[in-house]
Parts: structure tokens; C-alpha cells; sequence
């Protein structure tokens, strides 16, 4: 038992039982639906899933620090409408060109977003209630209510979600999906291998030791901000070349489905701890009932229901039996010292 | 004997916070290799003092001199800089974080990428030199406050530091961790760090220091060399009068149990606990932090209750499963932790104290009725000399002395039978120590039984009637007052065989 608790940390036991619960939907829905186990679900959820995930990983970064951002989906709306708009006008944009627009206008509006919560002292969820408004408000009136179209695009944008990676049997790994995939991978190894990634967590974790251990806070959040309207602006353009036809009500709502792959993957929403992978498998959890449900037919007021079911168990189970595993590896670790103390006194 | 030149140096330092004036003009001057200890009641400016120090508040007025170069100081990364480091009061770990991290989260140039593996073992390493066994990779989450202690001073130690500050490290541990303390700053000294030391342990103060600076009331009293203050001249300094230093329970134990506990358990936490208590007695509980004594007062208070044993309490046996129904049987517990437990703390002392009874307080609509709620209030506040204008102040701004006070209160205006109070002294002054004492005697005669947490040795020798060891866990024996002494606790403390006579 030493052994598993030195090597298992309380979160990989919440990851696991994820993984679990998506396996067992995916085996539920496979006896309910005809033909579920097949390519085209597999594309379905994937290309459903992947911008929620992009989006969520900078998300997470900020519930890390005991914030949050709830503009994401203006942020997105807007960036895809602005990319859209440029590459509709002049065709000889490359490619790189237009990724780099939407993500440094994101990583503008979450400066904004930034400086307001780390420096202006107001509080992040006052600061990002107001700015999911205003960003919204300032896109309907730069658009005019005019539409971006798909026949206004070039051909590669519209033909990117089709790109296929690799292929696996039956399955074709997307490029989008795989480079989602790929970000989750990396912010993952930020969390656990930058300096930067661990003061995420230690300012989330206790804002006075922070303060007091002489961390840069405010940069820090700061520096989240920066990054979640950024990777906004990926899910922006992504959105773009998925939907294609683009308007100025573009991703609304989609904030609710970022901060519910967060919760329900287990990411502390009062900070401190939670990762990138339980991010992903909550972001694919409700990306797989999402499209399961709406195959089965299930009405727009049950699938909500049901999905805001699961958030609700996603955050209980989360108090509960954190709570009862940490309280547990604590014990662990105390018996041990004991142990060792014992040991010592022998000699 | 100091030919050497100060290090730091505080030049008139005054420093006010609304209608308090918390320092006033103070000065103080640090030696390499000297321990300096800083004395003062609750509320005297101590942990002020030290917070401009570290760039946590900044002083109104006055200069601090590092090497004989006056320096500013406006936040801590700056004084980590110029090698200044503190323990705080309050433990200021981070919960999430394991204890590696903890020690390295403010490092700089650890490389671009966190070495793991590198990480622990210069950990391991560090701890290893502070004679101390924690498993690094553990979560600080659940840690005991020793050990909680014990990370910051790794993390102090783990930064090139030429001035330390202690604000009370030695309040929550025991004797035996206390002895390793002073050997890790007696290291140090020799080192030729600068050590500031902060502690309501006069007898303490002894052993360690080389210099007492005197505070009170935000005002420097006087600083002397150790050999020319005594414990009578330190009191007087710091209180402002002449006060009897010690106080001994008065004989009140009555022939009824209030409690009777035999064979309890927790599975993994402690086993084979078996006491009792009658009315007006006080059962000491003495032994190593992390022996068990809180999680026995858990046990009984229903917070973690106990898997096995029986509990008779007035007579009837009981299973004691939530605080709530402890509170409804007249049980109360005066936890060690005040800010995890104890306060809420942007609430005002007066919310405090009366909520766990707040349906006293309420009017027939269910109104709270401030006036009544402020009497109440106003009355600990006297009875303890809680320091603070009025008790609509919020006791997040209160010092730490005076938060415990508040705590206290709280749980006293629950009018209980059986009184639990776990460590209720730590980080109190002398006088307000007094104070309590003199309350739990008059709690006593009138019948109360209490249970009685601390590991301040003396104070449990001169206030119980009986004192229980506990050892891991385990009850190591009961003592007579007449048996009972640093000695025959201590050694069942430490688990080695009595040996009787001796000395
Ligand atoms: N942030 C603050 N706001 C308002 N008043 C404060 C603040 N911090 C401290 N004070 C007041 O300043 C005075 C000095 O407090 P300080 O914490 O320095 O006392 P202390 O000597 O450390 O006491 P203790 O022994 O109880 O820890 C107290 O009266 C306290 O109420
Ligand atoms: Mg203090």
C-alpha cells in the first residue's frame, strides 16, 4: 500500500476513474445506438471535441490561479470572424499568416482580460462577465451583422478539417485534431516541467504564501490571461475552418462547455490543482454524450439536464473523494515517518 | 564582545495602521552570529516589525541599513535578494504543492526546466542537515504543523540567507522538536547567520538568546545584552507592572465522572485509549506533536469519530458522530489550527464569538440582535484584554495572540461541560497565559471537566490534576500530579522505560 501511494498520486486515481466512466458511456451508447462504433462517430467527436479542448487548456490555466475567464467564447467568435474576414479579402494570405492574426488578436483581448484582473484588483469573474459582453457587443458592431461566407474563403481553409495526419484501420487522425491533441501535450509538460507551470499551481494553491514566498503574482496571471485569449484565438481560427460560414453570434455560449470539460476533468475550480490530461478526458466525456445524445434524439431540455448531471457528480465526487484520498496518502505519509523514526531510534 | 559589524540594521521604524499606531520609532541592530530575541505582548508590533523587514508592509517613517547601506525593501522577492528570510507566524505553505516544491518554489536559476529528480534529492539533502525524516514528495496538504514548520525553515535555509527571522517557530512544537530547533540555530549562529527570534516561552528565550530587545505597545522598551536581563526584569518590560510568573491549579476534582472512555480506537490513528474524567478536573495530555492527542479530541469532539472502544459520558454511553451532536451533549473543543478551525476570518470579534450560539442571539423574527451579540463580545474582550478599539474590528487584522483570544472566547460562550482546549496558550503572552490559566481554574471549581492539549510542559504539569502520555498513538500511562514531572513525562513521552529514582 506504501508503494502504490508513493507512486499513484490522488489525481491519477480521478483520471483513471475518468477514463473508466468514458469507457463505459462509449459501451452504453454502443447498445443503444446502431452502427455507433464507427468512423464516422469517431469523426463527429473528435472534430466536435477538439476546439473546446484547445480553448480548455487556457481555461485551465487560469482556474489554476484561483481565477477565471469567462469571454472565452467572445474571444473565439471574435478572432474567427476578424481571420475570416482578412482572408476573404485578400486571398494571398498564407496560411501562417492568418493563425498568427487570430492568435495575436486573442492574445490581445486576454491582455485586456489580464490586466484588469491582476493589476485593476477587480475580480476575475466580474472583470470576464463584463469583457464576454463587450467583446461580444464591439464584434456585432465592427461586423455589422454581416456574414462571413463559405464560398468567400480559400480553398485550403475550408478543406483543412478534411486533412488527414495519419490513419489508424479505419480511423483517420485529423491534422486539427491532432494538433489539439499536441497543445494539451505540451501545456501538460508546462505544468509539470516549467517553473512557470509550478507557480501556477502554488499561486492558485495559497495566494498569501505566494505573495509572502516572493512570487511575481500578478505577472504570472497576467501571463494565463495572455495565454488563454492566445489559444482562444487557435480555437478561433479552427472554429473558422470547420464552420465556415461565420457570424457575429459565432461560438456563443461556448463558455459553458470550456469551464464544464474543466470541471468535470477535475481541475480544482478554486485553484491549485487539476491537469491538462484530466482536462482532455472531460473536455472528450461531454464531447461524446454531446454528439451520442443528439443521435439518440434526446430533447435540447434532457441532453442540458443531463449534462448539467454531470457536472453537478463531477464536482461532488471531486470534494468527496479527493478529500478522502488525500486525507488518506496524508496518513500514509505520517505512519511512514513514524516508521522511519522508529528505525532511526534503533540504530 | 561584538567587535564585528552589524548586518542589518532597523533606524526609527514606525509604522501605523489606521487608529493604531503599531510601531513607534524603533530601532534594532543585528549582529552576525548572534541570536537576538524580540519580546513583547500580543499586539506589541512584533510580527510588524518583521514584515517591513521583509518588505511585506512599509514603514511610515525610518530607515533599514543592510551592510551599513540604507536599503528599500518593497516586497519579499527583494528581501529574499538581499538574504532575508522569515517564518512567519502562520504558516505559509502552499497545500497543493509536495514538499520539494515547497522548499524550491521561489528559487531562481534552477534552470529553465524543473529537474525532478534533482529537485528531491537536493530536498532530501537539505532536510537531512535539519536532522528531520519527511518524505518529499508528499503533499504539504497534510502535513502536521511541526512538519508544516519544518519546510519553511528548509525553505529559508535552501536560499543564501544572512538574517533569519523566526516569528514564533517553537508555538507548536514539542519539547523534544524544540531541543532540535535550537540545535539547527546554534548551527546557524556559528555560521555566522543573524538570527531573529521570536517567543512567548520566557524559559526559552533563556536557553537560545544572546540579546533581548523588549517591545511594548509598539514602543522599544529596552534591549540588553542576556546576561542583564532576568525573567522578572523581562516581564516587567514587557507588561508594564510586576506579575507573578507562574500559577498553580487550585485542588477541585469531585468524586462524579463526567466522562469515561475506555479502549477507544481509530484504525491507523490511535488505539487503546482509556481515561476518565471527573467533574472539576483537568486531565492533562502531554506527549509529541503528532502523537495522536488531536485526533483523540477529534475523536470525542465527532469530527473524526473513533471506530472502537465505548464512551460513557454523565452516566449513559454515547457514540459521538458529528460536532453538532458533541455540542448538544455539552462537549466543546477549542481547536489547535485557528485559521483552518478556529475564526472566520473577515467577521468581526463579535460574529465570532457568538456563532456556534448564535440562537441566543436572535430575535423573535430571527434577527440578530447586534446590541446583545456586542455585549457578550465586549465582556471576553475585557476578561482576556483582547487588543483591539472595539469588537466590530475584523479579526483578520487582529495579532495572532489575539486571534487565539477570540477563539477561546468563542468556545467558552458555548457555557460546556467538558471542555477540550488544544494547545490553548500557543501564542499567547504572559499575562494573557496567566489569564487563561486563571480562567481554566474557575472553569474547574465550577465542575467543569476539562481536557487539556499543550505541549508546553510546564503549563500541563502545574495545571493538571492528572496527566495522560500518549506515544504513536498509544497511551503510554496516566500520572498522578505527585508523579507527574519533566522527567517521568518526558521519558514516556519518548517511549523509553521509567526509571524510577534517578536524579
Ligand atoms: N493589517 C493590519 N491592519 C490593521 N491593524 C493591524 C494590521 N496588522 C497588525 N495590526 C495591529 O498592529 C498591532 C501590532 O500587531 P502585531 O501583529 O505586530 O503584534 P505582535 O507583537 O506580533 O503580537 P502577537 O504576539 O500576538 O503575534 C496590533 O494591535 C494589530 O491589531
Ligand atoms: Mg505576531
Amino acid at each position: 500500500m506504501q508503494k502504490v501511494r508513493q507512486l499513484i498520486r490522488p489525481e491519477q486515481i480521478r483520471e483513471l476513474s475518468l477514463l473508466l466512466i468514458i469507457i463505459l458511456i462509449v459501451i452504453f451508447f454502443g447498445s443503444q445506438i446502431e452502427n455507433y462504433y464507427s468512423a464516422r462517430t469517431f469523426q463527429r467527436i473528435s472534430s466536435s471535441v477538439m476546439i473546446i479542448m484547445v480553448v480548455a487548456v487556457g481555461e485551465t490555466m487560469v482556474v489554476l490561479t484561483r481565477n477565471i475567464d469567462l469571454s472565452v467564447s467572445s474571444m473565439v467568435g471574435f478572432t474567427a470572424y476578424l481571420a475570416g474576414q482578412q482572408v476573404s479579402q485578400n486571398d494571398n494570405l498564407s496560411p501562417a499568416v492568418v493563425v498568427l492574426l487570430a492568435v495575436s488578436f486573442g492574445a490581445l483581448l486576454g491582455l485586456i482580460n489580464g490586466l484588469l484582473v491582476a493589476y485593476g484588483k477587480i475580480p476575475a469573474i466580474v472583470v470576464t462577465l463584463g469583457t464576454l459582453a463587450i467583446y461580444r457587443g464591439a464584434l456585432v458592431e465592427y461586423g455589422h451583422s454581416k456574414n462571413i461566407l463559405v464560398r468567400d474563403l480559400p480553398d485550403w481553409l475550408v478543406n483543412l478539417p478534411r486533412e488527414t495526419l495519419f490513419s489508424v484501420g479505419e480511423l483517420d487522425i485529423r491534422l486539427l485534431a491532432g494538433l489539439a491533441f499536441i497543445i494539451v501535450i505540451i501545456f501538460q509538460m508546462v505544468l509539470l516541467f516549467l517553473p512557470y507551470g509550478r507557480r501556477l499551481y502554488a499561486i492558485g494553491s495559497s495566494p498569501d504564501a505566494a505573495r509572502i514566498a516572493g512570487l511575481p503574482a500578478r505577472r504570472i496571471v497576467l501571463l494565463a490571461y495572455v495565454l488563454c485569449g492566445a489559444l482562444s484565438g487557435l480555437g478561433g481560427f479552427i472554429y473558422l475552418s470547420r464552420i465556415g460560414t461565420v457570424g457575429t453570434t459565432a461560438a456563443q455560449g461556448l463558455h459553458m462547455q470550456v469551464i464544464a470539460a474543466v470541471v468535470v476533468g477535475g481541475v480544482n475550480i478554486f485553484g491549485g490543482s487539476g491537469t491538462m490530461i484530466g482536462m482532455m478526458l472531460g473536455a472528450i466525456l461531454m464531447g461524446i454524450l454531446e454528439q451520442s445524445l443528439i443521435r439518440m434524439q434526446i430533447n435540447e431540455f434532457w441532453k442540458d439536464a443531463i449534462f448539467g448531471m454531470f457536472i453537478l457528480l463531477a464536482v461532488a465526487s471531486d470534494a468527496l473523494m479527493m478529500n478522502r484520498l488525500r486525507d488518506l496518502w496524508a496518513r500514509g505519509a505520517i505512519q511512514m515517518r513514524i516508521a522511519q523514526d522508529a528505525a532511526v531510534q534503533k540504530e | 564582545m561584538n567587535q564585528l559589524s552589524p548586518v542589518l540594521e532597523i533606524r526609527g521604524v514606525s509604522k501605523r495602521f489606521d487608529a493604531t499606531q503599531a510601531l513607534d520609532h524603533v530601532s534594532l541592530t543585528l549582529y552576525p552570529g548572534q541570536v537576538h530575541a524580540l519580546l513583547g505582548e500580543n499586539g506589541a508590533g512584533k510580527s510588524t516589525l518583521i514584515k517591513i523587514m521583509t518588505g511585506i508592509h512599509q514603514p511610515d517613517q525610518g530607515a533599514i541599513l543592510l551592510n551599513g547601506r540604507s536599503i528599500q525593501v518593497t516586497n519579499s522577492s527583494q528581501a529574499q535578494l538581499h538574504g532575508i528570510a522569515a517564518i512567519y507566524q502562520e504558516p505559509m505553505i502552499f497545500p497543493d504543492l509536495n514538499v520539494a516544491e515547497n522548499i524550491f518554489i521561489s528559487h531562481r536559476g534552477r534552470g529553465a526546466v524543473v529537474n525532478w529528480r534533482k529537485m528531491y534529492h537536493d530536498a532530501s539533502d537539505i532536510l537531512g542537515k535539519l536532522g528531520v525524516h519527511l518524505e518529499v514528495r508528499s503533499q504539504a496538504r497534510g502535513l502536521t504543523l511541526a512538519a508544516q514548520q519544518t519546510v519553511e525553515i528548509a525553505k529559508a535555509l535552501s536560499l543564501k540567507t544572512r538574517v533569519l527571522i523566526m516569528d514564533e517557530p517553537t508555538a507548536s512544537l514539542s519539547v523534544h522538536e524544540v531541543t532540535q530547533l535550537f540545535n539547527l540555530v546554534r548551527t546557524l549562529r556559528n555560521q555566522g547567520v543573524a538570527i531573529l527570534f521570536i517567543s512567548h516561552r520566557l524559559e526559552e528565550i533563556f536557553e537560545i538568546a544572546d540579546h533581548i530587545t523588549i517591545l511594548r505597545d509598539g514602543k522599544l522598551i529596552s534591549s540588553k545584552p542576556v546576561s542583564e536581563v532576568t525573567t522578572e526584569t523581562a516581564i516587567r518590560d514587557m507588561v508594564g507592572r510586576d506579575m507573578e510568573s507562574f500559577f498553580v491549579k487550585d485542588e477541585s476534582r469531585r468524586d462524579d465522572l463526567i466522562l469515561s472512555v475506555q479502549g477507544l480506537a481509530r484504525s491507523g490513528v490511535f488505539s487503546g485509549i482509556t481515561f476518565d474524567i471527573h467533574h472539576g478536573e483537568v486531565l492533562g495530555f502531554a506527549g509529541l506533536v503528532g502523537s495522536g492527542r488531536t485526533d483523540v479530541a477529534l475523536a470525542l469532539f465527532g469530527i473524526s469519530p473513533a471506530d472502537e472502544g465505548k464512551i460513557i459520558y454523565d452516566g449513559q454511553p454515547v457514540t459521538i458522530h458529528s460536532p453538532a451532536q458533541a455540542t448538544h451533549l455539552g462537549i466543546a473543543y477549542v481547536p489547535e489550527d485557528r485559521r483552518e478551525y478556529g475564526l472566520v476570518m473577515p467577521m468581526s470579534i463579535a460574529a465570532n464569538i457568538t456563532l456556534p450560539m448564535l440562537r441566543r442571539y436572535l430575535t423573535r423574527l430571527g434577527i440578530v440582535k447586534r446590541r446583545a451579540e456586542e455585549t457578550t463580545a465586549e465582556e471576553y474582550r475585557q476578561r482576556f484584554s483582547i487588543r483591539a478599539s472595539n469588537v466590530r474590528l475584523v479579526t483578520s487584522k487582529l495579532s495572532g495572540g489575539n486571534q487565539q483570544k477570540v477563539v477561546l472566547s468563542k468556545w467558552l460562550n458555548t457555557k460546556p461541560r467538558l471542555l477540550i482546549l488544544d494547545e490553548p496558550t500557543r501564542g499567547i503572552d504572559v499575562s494573557a497565559k496567566a489569564e487563561v490559566h486563571h480562567i481554566i481554574n474557575e472553569l474547574a471549581k465550577e465542575g467543569l471537566g476539562i481536557l487539556l492539549i499543550s505541549s508546553d510542559l510546564p503549563e500541563v504539569l502545574a495545571m493538571s490534576d492528572r496527566v495522560l502520555v500518549m506515544r504513536e498513538g498509544r497511551q503510554m500511562g496516566i500520572f498522578t500530579r505527585q508523579e507527574a514531572t519533566q522527567e517521568t513525562v518526558m521519558t514516556a513521552a519518548m517511549g523509553q522505560k521509567i526509571t524510577v529514582g534517578g536524579i
